[in-house]
C-alpha cells in the first residue's frame, strides 16, 4: 500500500461521501436508501480492499473476513422473510400504538 | 528492554503475521454481528413504521454528521499511512500519523457529543427527559436506536483511540517493532469502526431529507 493509494482512495471515499450525501436530498422515493447504501458499499469495498489490505491477502483470510458479512446476510434475510411479510398475524412488539 | 518481534510459538514472521490477521478477521467477524444486529433491527423498524420512522431520523443534525464522517474516513487514511511508513522503517513518521489518527477520532466524538447536547435541548433523548407529545411513539423508537447505535460506535472509537496512543508511545520507546502484527492489527480495528459509520451514517442521516 503506498501512499499515492492511500491518499487517491481518500480522495475517492470524499468524492462518495459528498455525492451520498447530495443524493439524499434529492427525491427519489425509495430509491433514496438504494442510492446511499450502494455508495456505503462501494466505500466500505475502498476500505476493505485498500486500507485492511484484503486486496493482497491470502484466501483464508478473505474467507474469514467475507463470513461475517455473510453470517449478517443471512440474520437479515431470515428475519426479514419473517416479520417484513406479516400482516394479520402479528407478533406483540408490532402491536405497538405510535 | 525491547520486547521479541515474534511469538515464541512461531516459527517465522510470516507465520505469526498470518495466524494474528486471521485472529482479528475473527474478531471482526463478530464485530459485524454485533452491529449488525443494531442495522437489522433499524431495517425491521423502517418497514414497520414508514414514513414516520423515516420523519424521525430527518430530526438528526446532517450537516454534522457528515462533516464527521469526512474526519472519521481521514483518520482511517493518517492510519493506513501509519502502518505503510512503520513498514518503510521509518520511526517518526507513524508516530505522527499515529497521533494524527487518535486527534482526528477525538474530533469526532467532540462532534458526536455535541450532537448529543442538540438532541438533549430538543427533548430527544429516551428515558431521559423525550418529549412523547411534541415527538411521537416511532421517534422515540429511532432515537433508542440512534443512541445505541451511536454510543457503541463511540465507545469503539474511544477503545480505539486509547489502542492508538499506546501503540505511538510503544513505538516511541521501541517496544514495538516493524516485523511484528501490532501495527497492522490495530490498523484492522480502526478501520473496521470507520466501516461501522460507513453504514450507520446513511441509515440515521441520509433517510427522510427529500419530505
Amino acid at each position: 500500500m503506498s501512499a499515492a493509494t492511500i491518499w487517491r482512495c481518500w480522495a475517492a471515499l470524499m468524492l462518495l461521501l459528498a455525492a451520498t450525501t447530495a443524493s439524499a436530498f434529492v427525491p427519489l422515493g425509495s430509491f433514496n436508501i438504494v442510492v446511499s447504501l450502494a455508495i456505503a458499499i462501494i466505500k466500505a469495498l475502498i476500505v476493505l480492499l485498500v486500507f485492511m489490505e484484503l486486496r493482497a491477502s491470502k484466501g483464508l483470510v478473505r474467507a474469514f473476513a467475507a463470513a461475517g458479512f455473510f453470517w449478517l446476510l443471512i440474520m437479515i434475510v431470515l428475519t426479514g422473510a419473517d416479520y417484513w411479510h406479516r400482516t394479520d398475524a402479528r407478533a406483540p412488539i408490532d402491536r405497538f400504538e405510535s | 528492554m525491547s520486547e521479541r518481534a515474534i511469538g515464541f510459538q512461531y516459527a517465522t514472521i510470516a507465520q505469526q503475521r498470518e495466524a494474528s490477521t486471521l485472529g482479528m478477521w475473527a474478531f471482526l467477524a463478530t464485530e459485524v454481528l454485533f452491529f449488525g444486529a443494531l442495522i437489522a433491527a433499524y431495517l425491521n423498524y423502517r418497514i414497520w413504521f414508514g414514513e414516520e420512522f423515516i420523519a424521525a431520523a430527518s430530526l438528526t443534525k446532517v450537516a454534522l454528521g457528515t462533516a464527521n464522517t469526512a474526519v472519521l474516513l481521514t483518520s482511517s487514511a493518517c492510519m493506513a499511512m501509519a502502518v505503510t511508513t512503520f513498514d518503510a522503517g521509518s520511526k517518526r513518521a507513524p508516530i505522527m500519523w499515529l497521533a494524527a489518527t487518535a486527534a482526528l477520532g477525538l474530533l469526532f466524538v467532540a462532534i458526536k457529543a455535541t450532537e448529543w447536547w442538540l438532541e438533549y435541548q430538543e427533548q430527544l433523548v429516551p428515558a431521559l427527559n423525550f418529549d412523547l407529545a411534541r415527538h411521537g411513539g416511532v421517534a422515540e423508537i429511532f432515537f433508542i436506536f440512534y443512541f445505541c447505535a451511536t454510543g457503541l460506535h463511540a465507545l469503539h472509537l474511544l477503545i480505539g483511540i486509547g489502542i492508538v496512543t499506546w501503540l505511538a508511545v510503544g513505538i516511541g520507546r521501541g517496544r514495538i517493532e516493524p516485523a511484528g502484527s501490532t501495527t497492522r492489527l490495530v490498523g484492522l480495528y480502526w478501520h473496521f469502526v470507520d466501516i461501522v459509520w460507513i453504514f450507520l451514517f446513511p441509515l440515521i442521516y441520509l433517510a427522510g431529507r427529500t419530505t
